[in-house]
């Protein structure tokens, strides 16, 4: 043991998870900030959960199928943000071995990925019945302790599975990319590229026009003044006063408990600390309410049959310039890589948002239990605590006083607002040096392509204020509104350039409204570039300093095609 | 060996010298040292090239016209077959310097002289200072000074093949980046012809000799794209210890000028092509080469049907032999190869 005073320290925001440098650094050397999912800062119950879990759903992914040069990921947590260190496997024996059962690893999700992930989603969807199954207002605090669990394994099983679908589906994309770059000089950051991955039919779409449809019946129904007059927590209370509001209400909430995912997802990504749309149905009906809003110039339906059609045309199109002998491989892994795109997309509902979901219900009853004993302030420090610390008090909450702890780091949490993460804590002597040593030779297709990004590479003759790189190619001109919170989503006005730090699926109904998008991070296969592409919507993605450079109100111009942005108003 | 002289004899050629002539033609000369059975012949060298596109402007040319395109990185093959055409044009369409073509006629009568070419018939190959396996063109059977000349315009040209071209913009080396030297050497007669690797190109098993055969000229087996004859010999007691038939329809023979497939004898078509004194024979010239270059060697060799056994067995050419991937069956095959040779192999 080194003779430093202090190694451990079991009582900070995170136990176990906390990012401590003298021991992190020294085993791995270079720990990258994920900047797609750390921002606003973590809460403390959040971050443990996802430091512990997601970190073991990359190992065991890498585990299962055998991706040859990485072992996974670890996860720190440092000032609320997430930090990702790699274990690259750098031994080319170990290598050569590993490459034999990826192999065959791979093999299945090649040959039916479809029935492979129909499996998956059957699985985590009886899992999360049997969570619903629990009702947790009347339970007992043993029935909550056991819940806890409960709630863990489901997390640590969505995980796994999460890395493993993903895994497998993004190596056709990566494999797609360096072909056509290679034989036709095409990356993905092109137009020619983009529109053959466009148009799929998904669970995130289906559930978008589901709520079109519901605001296309509201009007049928002659309900449309209620929503387009009313704020959307209003919104519900008015239409309890008409039989036809009524029947309108209960298709709809029919829909939010019967759907597979409907209600069950949350407003907020990656963290526990805003309501599931089932908890608030003010925010899907404030959806249909914008629909209706936007009236009848706005046709989901046809946007969509369009840009499917542009698909098959672009495919038609690049498979002609394929050679006849190579036609049947470039066809197959069109197809797999159109995969990864929708996967990328819909997984969010079946893993992420419904889990969360789940676990903000399940902690949340556990908060009121320790709130209603005053062993902490009030339900949602529930957030400052974590599943260890919950364990020992659940039980007897009456003869414990938590609330040293959560106040203490419900200020650290605050704090953490107010401040900016590194994008690298490393011992090496710069970024780039980390992201050469400590990242790349991974290889890891979720780190290139999702968290930390490929590079913009600026070009100088187009003269523009900041770069990022192509997400949705186009052009787009408008005032800039940036948003860094799901709340601040609300004053999104039509013809905006939305400006965020990364977008994720409960962000999906603003692409209907906005004319362009720019995120800080991500890469072609985030969620932003994603969507933006389903919708049509010119985007840049991981432009780096967009909030921070960019004002609410300047005007924008963004090239997409190009990576480049303009600041028109100075 | 003074840097004026511009085209040599094969035996003044060994392994020291694929700067000046090309990885082929150096080791087409090294096996002549090791008194190996190579076919006579010459080689140009590259600066030869070199003078030749100095004084027909066809350098300035091509330099001019790929400064002013610009970025090429992420150009479609379109652009690349738009390039290869006019840059191929612009070396085709040069005469040879009536210094050069002195040069290249002498050494082709020499050829023709020894009576080693009493048809004139060459073939001509391109021998790059790099390993580009499959970029450049190769032209057998070719008759009379004219067409040997016309032949090495464009061995010179197929540098610029649009696969070649997108190839370097991809590697990051320059356009004008491969300059390559010829080698015109006297075609066999082959009745049979085929490779032997010394490492097994599959499995990496080091133990054995695998021999690959068919009737004709070799350009069957090269490609891969037909049923072969397949021997396995044992290195250390050189005993055959697996001879396995193909079915061989076709195979490559000359015509008149140029080379054609045609049909192979029904009764021919499932006998061995190989006696099993010419396998041994070849396996043994395959250890040899192995020992004496000091690495797996990929050997392609031919049997001379105007020559007496033993001395009916000629060597084309040697190189390293690396592992081939196992030609896959399926798509599904393919992509994983194809993913792991991309992403996770050094």
């Amino acid at each position: 043991m080194p003779k430093k005073k202090r190694v451990a320290k079991i009582w900070d925001a995170v136990p176990g998870y906390d990012f401590i440098e003298e021991v992190d650094l020294a085993a791995i050397p270079s720990w990258f900030l994920d900047g797609t999912h750390s921002v606003p800062p973590l809460t403390p119950l959040f971050a443990y959960q996802w430091a512990r879990f997601c970190s073991h759903g990359f190992k065991a992914a890498c585990y299962k199928l055998g991706i040859p040069t990485c072992k996974g990921w670890e996860i720190r947590i440092f000032n609320g943000g997430i930090y990702c260190g790699l274990h690259i496997v750098r031994d080319q024996k170990e290598i050569a071995q590993r490459e034999v059962k990826f192999r065959q690893a791979l093999r299945p999700w090649l040959e039916d990925f479809d029935h492979l992930w129909d499996g998956y989603k059957k699985e985590l969807l009886g899992i999360y019945d049997k969570l619903k199954e629990l009702d947790v207002d009347r339970a007992t605090n043993l029935q909550l302790y056991h819940h806890n669990y409960d709630l863990m394994e489901a997390y640590m099983r969505m995980w796994e599975i999460h890395f493993i679908g993903m895994y497998s589906s993004f190596n056709t994309w990566l494999l797609l990319e360096a072909l056509t770059k290679e034989r036709f000089g095409l990356s993905d950051q092109e137009a020619e590229f983009q529109d053959m991955m466009r148009g799929f039919d998904n669970k995130v779409y289906q559930m978008d026009k589901k709520l079109w449809e519901f605001g296309q019946l509201a009007i049928e129904m002659k309900l449309a003044n209620i929503f387009k007059e009313n704020k959307p927590p209003a919104i519900l209370p008015k239409l309890k006063q008409s039989e036809k509001g009524k029947e309108w209400l209960k298709q709809f909430m029919d829909y939010m408990t019967t759907d597979d995912i409907g209600g069950w997802r949350m407003q907020h990504f990656t963290d526990f600390n805003e309501p599931y749309w089932l908890e608030d149905p003010a925010t899907p009906i404030g959806l249909v309410k914008d629909n209706i809003m936007r009236g009848n110039s706005y046709d989901l339906e046809v946007t969509r049959v369009e840009i499917a059609k542009k698909r098959r045309a672009a495919i038609a199109a690049f498979l002609k310039r394929v050679p006849p002998e190579e036609k049947e491989l470039f066809e197959g892994l069109i197809k797999l890589a159109g995969k990864a795109s929708s996967y990328s997309e819909e997984h969010d509902l079946y893993c992420e948002l419904s889990v969360h979901a789940l676990m903000r219900r399940g902690y949340l009853a556990m908060g009121r239990k320790l709130a209603q004993s005053g062993t902490i302030d009030n339900p949602e420090d529930i957030l400052m605590l974590n599943p260890d610390e919950i364990d020992r008090v659940i039980m007897v909450p009456e003869a414990n006083d938590m609330r040293w702890l959560t106040r203490r780091r419900r200020a650290e949490w605050e704090k953490a607002h107010k401040t900016t993460n590194p994008p690298v804590l490393t011992r090496r002597a710069s970024l780039e040096e980390a992201i050469n040593l400590d990242l790349l030779p991974s290889r890891d297709a979720i780190a290139i392509k999702i968290v930390v990004g490929e590079m913009p590479q600026p070009k100088p003759k187009l003269k523009a204020n900041l770069w990022g790189i192509c997400g949705c190619p186009g052009q787009a001109e408008g005032p800039a509104r940036v948003v860094t919170k799901y709340v601040e989503l609300k004053k999104v006005q039509p013809g905006d350039i939305l400006v965020c730090p990364s977008t994720n699926p409960t962000w999906t109904p603003v692409f209907g409204l906005v004319n362009g998008v720019i995120t800080d991070t991500g890469g072609t296969l985030c969620h932003a570039a994603i969507i933006g592409r389903e919708y049509g919507v010119p985007t840049i993605v991981n432009a780096q300093k967009a909030t921070a450079k960019i004002k609410t109100g300047q005007r924008v111009k963004i090239d997409a095609t190009n990576g480049a942005i303009y600041i028109l108003d100075k | 060996m003074s840097p004026e002289k511009l085209i040599f004899s094969f035996e003044e050629l060994g392994r020291e010298h694929k700067q000046l002539v090309g990885k082929k033609c150096a080791n087409l000369g090294e096996m002549l040292r090791m008194g190996l059975a190579v076919p006579p012949g010459f080689a140009t060298s590259i600066a030869m090239y070199r003078r030749f596109a100095k004084e027909t402007g066809a350098a300035a040319e091509i330099s001019g016209y790929v400064s002013q395109l610009g970025q090429l990185k992420s150009k479609n093959i379109a652009v690349f077959d738009e390039m290869s055409r006019k840059i191929r044009g612009m070396i085709e369409s040069k005469k040879m310097p009536p210094a050069l073509a002195k040069m290249i006629a002498s050494h082709y009568k020499e050829l023709e002289k020894k009576g080693e070419a009493p048809d004139g018939a060459v073939s001509v190959r391109s021998s790059g200072t790099e390993s580009r396996p499959g970029m450049f063109e190769t032209y057998l059977n070719v008759v009379g000074i004219e067409d040997v000349l016309d032949k090495i315009k464009k061995v010179w040209s197929s540098a610029y093949t649009a696969r070649a071209i997108a190839l370097r913009v991809n590697k990051d080396i320059p356009v004008t980046g491969d300059e390559l030297g010829v080698a015109v050497s006297r075609m066999i007669n082959a009745r049979s012809a085929g490779i032997s690797f010394t490492l097994d190109p599959i499995t990496g098993d080091t133990s054995k000799i695998i021999i690959n055969s068919s009737w004709g000229l070799g350009e069957g087996v090269v490609s891969g794209d037909e049923d072969v004859d397949r021997f396995v010999v044992d290195k250390k007691t050189l005993k055959i210890i697996e001879s396995s038939t193909g079915k061989k329809a076709k195979k490559v023979v000359n015509k008149k000028r140029g080379v054609e497939w045609g049909d192979v004898p029904s009764k021919q078509q499932s006998a061995l092509s190989l006696s099993n004194d010419e396998v041994s024979a070849i396996a043994k010239l395959a250890l040899f080469l192995e020992e004496r270059l000091g690495r797996a060697q990929d050997t392609e060799w031919a049997i001379n049907a105007d020559a007496i056994p033993p001395d009916n067995i000629v060597l084309l050419q040697t190189r390293p032999a690396g592992l081939t991937v196992k030609k896959p069956e399926s798509v599904t095959d393919r992509m994983i190869d194809l993913i792991v040779q991309k992403f996770y192999r050094p």
